[in-house]
């Protein structure tokens, strides 16, 4: 009786926003305020009906409702409960719900923080997100209902993937969901000031606190995603440039140059034009993004089964919001010529040179991504694009926007002139020869490990001089700041871990004896052999490997493979972590006598890669809570 | 019947919800002109700010400053419109009319078809209506062997086991030769027992082997016993001889395939 008062919330959610769409636009268009002050209200109800969807949904999978197809096709009794709740999102049309019920929760988060922003601004942004709300629903609704009803009940639910049976399901979509459809939010804001043709300070001012919060969830969620893949996948990899990562990475990188940009906006009236079109096409990327994993287009870990009905229905919902959205840009161009002047050496045109670089990155990852689909879909042949093209590309475009991080700074805004900037640089560029020199001597003669560690110092020492420098000025410390220099020693803690763990990781693949020893950086891995394991939902086998490092004891590792229900095995890698190492084995196959397949990795580092994203999207949440953003205005 | 009285008043409360904020509105916020205004006198106190810092050049801060002035003076727009009042009463009407028709006609579209009774044969029933209704039909009738089957499956679909082993068994003492219902009671005494297929729930397999030892479904049970026992080689021959028997399109033939895959593999291992 829960599941179709569930269904039915959703449908009433549906009629919500078409009457989010129509009737405050009325009170906008004649000046009804009554009607536009609606829009609210009408939000409220929305997030209201539709969280009772998306908990009566979680409550049948939590009370092993088989008569349920969704819940039958993705849960069984003998589930863990974790699992069982995070199965929710498990699949296609559970995940499509959590997307409606975060994209309601985000436009619940506008309505309640909106005193500020005046009530001409903020209800049109609501009429938007209740357009692409409709969308969502409607596409949730009549493709893709997780509220079907079997006829003949099944006794015991299906399997669901192994893969996902892990803590990682419970936060990695949750978080990468608040991000993607976040972006949302900058999307509205954007649309409605180009709706009302008023482009001025205040759609500025209130888009760069929603697109930093935004900006850090994404953060937050891919690396959760690379986390989960190094230690689920037993391949002790971070990052595959799988398409569907790809397809998150996108929006983000062009998220990452819509807040940057949104800065040089809101302080120097600059960049508008450019603004407005990142914050366009950061939403149109995760439409893409929503477009590749549910259209089948792609075969990944991450794409659901579907059908080519799913597909069309958002390819033609992300052509009506670009397009819509480029002839909105096109019809008020005009609007936006108006942009403050600067010179060529000033910190506007750093922010200007991040910008290209990361849209140019992106469009190397796009053309990476689609390039194969292309050919494919055109039966030109069928070619596969991976790890060597990407880092190919990629890697060059982004190494002169780390330098550019360290130097531009430094750059007053406006003008400035090249030799009080390459004064200012001198003891710095000391420093980094310096001390990447002795990096060389003492530690690695690695050239990329040494450029990563020079690009390191370089920006530690230009966080560390700015923030003395600010203290010396007795200028208040503000949040704004603090988030930048956060983020940006989170980029150069990124960037030391990723090239140090990838330049000199040491990867074996082995065949090992009871009893016998490997030798690894130094450690000694001894198999101590492999016995038979099993818990309620998978049986398989444990394996015993003790770590020692000059004969002292330093891991007791258990490597797993497991066997499902479907029979899938899955291998359960072992990992002791450091801030400074990990070691990471993983079992392969039983080779018969005792002796088993294993696979041994030492990570420098590799911790600083999520711990560098971390600190990006702490940086952007600090970002987001300035002080300028809790303006008080007297009326 | 009481799903619709669910709905109705699902729809009831949010009309009230609108009709109350369309009789008393949110007052509103700034307008757009006080916000741009606030707007630009904070970026001037920021400008003083970034001057001391050094973040600007001494000789950019006035072009810095009349640039915030001319970007306010641009933005300015002095309203003159004045808002229309308006009567909430035909507007909560008609929210009311749109909001019911709107949502009833679109679930009637969308809503699954269950079971279909005598008395409203378009409208859906749900797991606890259907089990309900057979109950009250099973007091009237408790010899219809059928009912009792159906009343078993259904309580099993909303998890009461107890209920649904109790219903089988009550089929069972009335026809103990039918091949599904051995089945079925079989798999809700193995759910149970954590889905452990020994005991009476074995018996019931078997005496639905030794009646038809052809019928895939029981070859498919009686593998899952003998795996169950560790009887590996014996679940083998059973589902690869309902492979033999099913056609090669059958819905049920990955289900069988993927046990089969299964259990070599971890023979195998």
């Amino acid at each position: 009786m829960l599941i179709e008062v569930g269904h039915f919330a959703l449908v009433l959610s549906l009629i919500i926003s078409v009457l989010l769409i129509v009737v405050p636009s009325i009170g906008l268009y004649q000046n009804k305020t009554s009607l536009a002050q609606l829009a609210r209200p009408l939000v409220w109800a929305q997030g209201f009906w539709i969280a009772l969807a998306f908990f009566i949904l979680m409550s049948a999978f939590l009370s092993n409702d088989f008569s349920v197809k969704y819940v039958a096709d993705n849960s069984n009794t003998q589930l863990p409960l974790l699992f069982k709740a995070s199965a929710v999102w498990g699949s296609h049309e559970g995940s499509l719900l959590l997307w409606v019920f975060v994209l309601s929760l985000w436009t619940v988060a506008v309505s309640i923080f909106s005193k500020r922003i005046p009530s001409d601004l903020i209800n049109q942004t609501l009429v938007v997100l209740g357009a692409i709300s409709f969308g969502f629903l409607l596409f949730l609704l009549f493709t893709s209902n997780p509220f079907e009803r079997l006829m003949m009940p099944p006794l015991e639910g299906r399997e669901l993937n192994p893969l996902l049976q892990d803590f990682g399901l419970a936060v990695h979509p949750p978080m990468l969901y608040m991000g993607y459809v976040g972006l949302a939010i900058p999307f509205a804001f954007v649309l409605s000031a180009l709706i009302r043709g008023q482009l001025d300070s205040t759609w500025i001012r209130w888009t760069r606190p929603w697109a930093l919060v935004s900006w850090s969830f994404l953060t937050v969620g891919i690396t959760l995603g690379s986390w989960w893949a190094y230690y689920e996948l037993g391949w002790g990899g971070w990052w595959f440039w799988d398409p569907v990562e790809n397809a998150s990475f996108m929006p983000w990188l062009v998220a990452t140059a819509l807040v940057h940009s949104l800065s040089v906006s809101e302080k120097r009236g600059a960049f508008k034009q450019w603004t407005v079109l990142l914050a366009i096409g950061g939403f149109s990327l995760s439409l893409l993004g929503t477009f590749l994993v549910r259209s089948g287009v792609l075969t990944s870990v991450h794409a659901f089964a579907t059908d080519p009905t799913r597909g069309l229905f958002i390819l033609i919902f992300l052509f009506i919001v670009i397009g819509g959205s480029l002839i909105l840009y096109t019809w008020r161009s005009s609007l936006l010529q108006q942009s403050n002047p600067f010179s060529l050496l000033s910190r506007e045109t750093g922010l200007l040179i991040n910008n290209i670089l990361l849209v140019t990155a992106m469009l190397s990852v796009l053309l990476g991504t689609l390039y194969p689909l292309i050919l494919d879909t055109l039966n030109l042949g069928k070619i596969s694009v991976g790890a060597p093209y990407f880092n190919a590309v990629f890697v060059p475009i982004m190494i002169p926007g780390v330098i550019a991080l360290a130097v531009f700074p430094y750059v007053r805004w406006k003008k400035d002139s090249l030799s009080r900037v390459f004064n200012l640089l001198k003891f710095e560029w000391i420093c980094v020869v310096l001390l990447t020199f002795l990096s060389w001597v003492f530690i690695t003669d690695n050239i990329f490990v040494l450029v990563a560690v020079g690009l390191f110092i370089w920006v530690v020492n230009h966080v560390l001089v700015l923030f003395i420098k600010r203290l010396r000025s007795k200028a208040k410390l503000s949040m704004s700041f603090i988030g930048m220099i956060l983020a940006h020693l989170g980029i150069a803690v990124f960037v030391l871990g990723a090239t140090v763990t990838t330049q000199l990781g040491i990867e074996k693949d082995i065949k090992m004896n009871i009893g016998e020893t490997q030798t690894i950086a130094g450690h000694d891995f001894v198999f101590n052999g492999v016995s038979p394991h099993s818990k309620e939902n998978y049986s398989g086998f444990i394996g015993d490997i003790t770590v020692f490092k000059n004969t002292k004891k330093v891991a007791q590792l258990s490597p797993e493979k497991r066997y499902y229900q479907t029979g899938m095995p899955m291998t359960e890698a072992s990992i002791d972590p450091s801030i400074t190492r990990d070691l990471y084995v993983a079992l392969g196959e039983g080779l018969g006598g005792g002796a088993w397949s294993v696979r041994i990795y030492y990570k420098p580092l590799v911790r600083w890669i999520w711990l560098g994203g971390l600190m990006i999207a702490l940086g952007a949440l600090f970002a987001a809570i300035d002080r300028r953003y809790f303006l008080r205005v007297k009326s | 019947m009481i799903l619709a009285w669910q709905f109705i008043i699902m729809i009831a409360l949010s009309c009230a919800f609108f009709a109350w904020f369309l009789f008393r509105p949110i007052s509103q916020n700034i307008s757009g002109d006080e916000s741009n205004i606030a707007i630009n006198q904070q970026r001037q106190d920021e400008l003083i700010s970034d001057i001391n810092q050094g973040l600007i050049a001494d000789d950019q801060y006035q072009t810095a400053e009349s640039e915030i002035v001319n970007t306010l003076a641009t933005e300015l727009r002095p309203d003159t419109k004045k808002s229309i009042a308006i009567k909430p009463l035909p507007w909560t009407l008609a929210i009311i009319l749109i909001f019911g028709i709107l949502s009833l006609g679109i679930y009637s579209q969308l809503a699954p078809k269950m079971i279909p009774s005598g008395n409203s044969l378009s409208e859906p029933l749900s797991m606890s209506d259907s089990i309900e209704r057979l109950q009250s039909f099973i007091e009237k009738n408790p010899g219809d062997f059928q009912a009792l089957k159906m009343l078993g499956l259904a309580q099993i679909g909303i998890g009461n086991i107890n209920e649904s082993i109790e219903a089988f068994e009550r089929a069972y003492l009335i026809n103990s030769k039918d091949i599904d219902l051995l089945l079925q009671f079989a798999s809700a005494i193995a759910a149970s027992q954590d889905g452990q297929f020994d005991g009476k729930s074995k018996v019931l397999i078997d005496e639905a082997l030794s009646l038809d030892p052809q019928s895939i479904q029981v070859l498919y049970f009686s593998g899952i016993v003998a795996a169950h026992g560790g009887n590996l080689n014996g679940a083998i021959e059973f589902w690869e001889k309902a492979l033999y028997l099913m056609s090669n399109d059958h819905p049920d033939r990955n289900i069988i395939e993927e046990a089969l895959g299964t259990v070599l593999n971890l023979q195998v291992k």
